[in-house]
């Protein structure tokens, strides 16, 4: 069994950010993601999840390093003045290092 | 009927009395909740059977009664914003962003007020056009747009009207779920007749008014939730979520009578002016004016004017048209 470092980035974020995200996550070069519904409260108040629109979703993507870079860069260039977000990185060691 | 009658009846309906249930559950923080599931069966539901009874309507009617109401009605929905963004502006000195996405708001419907008073109408034995829901289809997108572009020539937003973020909006605008089931199911129910809804009726309209009950109850919750955040909003915002659905709702009325609609047809164009859409315009104005503050657009819309629509509004617009038309 080997292990790969990879970089786990989680994106939470208005559920309205869906689309650019994908779209993002397409072209910096992610093979893919997971994307779940989730509610709770923060900076701009409480985030119920009973409306699809008002909810906030949470986008799970493993990536090298350095797609992990660019990802962030991009987020925090281009979305932070238009989405509400939390974005953060974190190391985990996946099998099969050439899925991602 | 004068007007307290009217209000004493729209309050004493189910549907309503659900409503004040929703606000009650919602203010005594109740663990009542409903899965996102559930509310959004009931919103295809409620949108496919109006548009699919409009339709139908359509069909009996034909096509040469509608299009002059409806281009009234989407002229209505167009120039709504026109007047409002200036008021919202210099009168409530709101900045341009706030003050174009709250004008988007007031222009666009609320289906769920619209059938609230289609179910008003039914109650007290009100005859109307069914094929008010063809008006209810084309009143959501222009004022979106409107605001779109109310906002873009205020320098929000990198980018032009042309840009993604305004181009995903409008798409949102035009093809998202409510503007896509209501047109589908008017042409469907415009196709299949009256015949097609003899097949369909124990579903789309024998338990309708349980449905929109339950409905209602969820939006009650909705709009409680929201009440926190009228301190954020100003006194002046929340005098326009009254105002604007009183001055818009007669315009709605009078144009209805010019167009020659029916007194229960222009009490439904009435509301449709009168009320603010709280899903549509929210998202398209998230993704194309992001500086616009969702407090004052959403709070204004979802925890103001609906709520005075579904009590009060939908029973004032309806009085206000019997002594337009001369009614007893």
């Amino acid at each position: 069994m080997t292990k790969h470092p990879m970089k786990l980035v989680t994106i939470i974020c208005e559920a309205l950010a869906r689309e650019p995200l994908r779209t993002l996550l397409g072209e910096v070069g992610a093979h893919g993601y997971t994307l779940f519904t989730v509610e709770g409260s923060g900076a701009e108040g409480q985030r119920t999840a009973d409306i699809e629109a008002f909810a906030n979703i949470q986008v799970e993507v493993i990536v090298p390093a350095a797609v992990a870079e660019q990802l962030m860069a991009r987020l925090e260039r281009e979305f932070f003045s238009r989405f509400g977000m939390v974005v953060y990185e974190g190391d985990v060691a996946v099998l099969r290092g050439g899925k991602f | 009927m004068d007007m307290l009658d009217a209000i004493r009846a729209n309050l004493l309906s189910p549907a309503v009395l659900f409503f004040v249930l929703g606000v009650v559950a919602a203010l005594v923080k109740s663990d009542l909740k409903f899965p996102e599931a559930l509310y959004v069966t009931l919103t295809i539901y409620l949108l496919t059977a109006i548009g699919f009874k409009g339709g139908v309507a359509i069909s009996e009617a034909g096509l040469g009664v509608v299009w002059a109401p409806a281009l009234a009605a989407m002229a209505l929905g167009a120039l709504i914003p026109l007047w409002s963004y200036p008021v919202l502006r210099y009168a409530g000195r709101l900045p341009a962003v706030d003050a174009a996405a709250i004008a988007a708001h007031y222009g666009s419907v609320s289906a769920v007020t619209f059938i609230a008073a289609t179910n008003f109408l039914i109650q007290i034995n009100q005859p109307y056009e069914s094929y008010a829901t063809a008006f209810l289809a084309v009143m959501e997108s222009p004022a979106i747009i409107i605001g779109i572009l109310l906002g873009k020539a205020a320098g929000s937003g990198r980018g032009s009207i042309w840009g993604p973020a305004a181009r995903l909006a409008l798409r949102e605008a035009v093809f998202g779920r409510s503007v896509l089931l209501l047109v589908g199911g008017l042409i469907i129910g415009a196709l299949s007749g009256q015949s097609g809804m003899a097949k369909v009726e124990g579903f789309f309209v024998t338990p309708f008014q349980g449905v929109l009950a339950l409905f209602l109850l969820e939006m009650g919750m909705l709009a409680a939730r929201r009440l926190e955040d009228l301190k954020k909003v100003g006194l002046f915002l929340l005098g326009f979520g009254v105002a604007a659905p009183l001055v818009h709702g007669v315009l709605g009325l009078v144009a209805g009578r010019l167009v020659g609609l029916s007194l229960g047809g222009a009490t439904l164009l009435g509301v449709l002016a009168s009320s603010a859409s709280y899903i549509a315009a929210p998202a398209a104005m998230r993704l194309s004016l992001p500086e616009a503050r969702p407090t004052l657009y959403l709070t204004a819309a979802l925890a103001i004017t609906f709520p005075f629509n579904i009590a009060f509004g939908i029973p004032i617009y309806y009085a206000i048209a019997r002594w337009l038309y001369g009614a007893p």
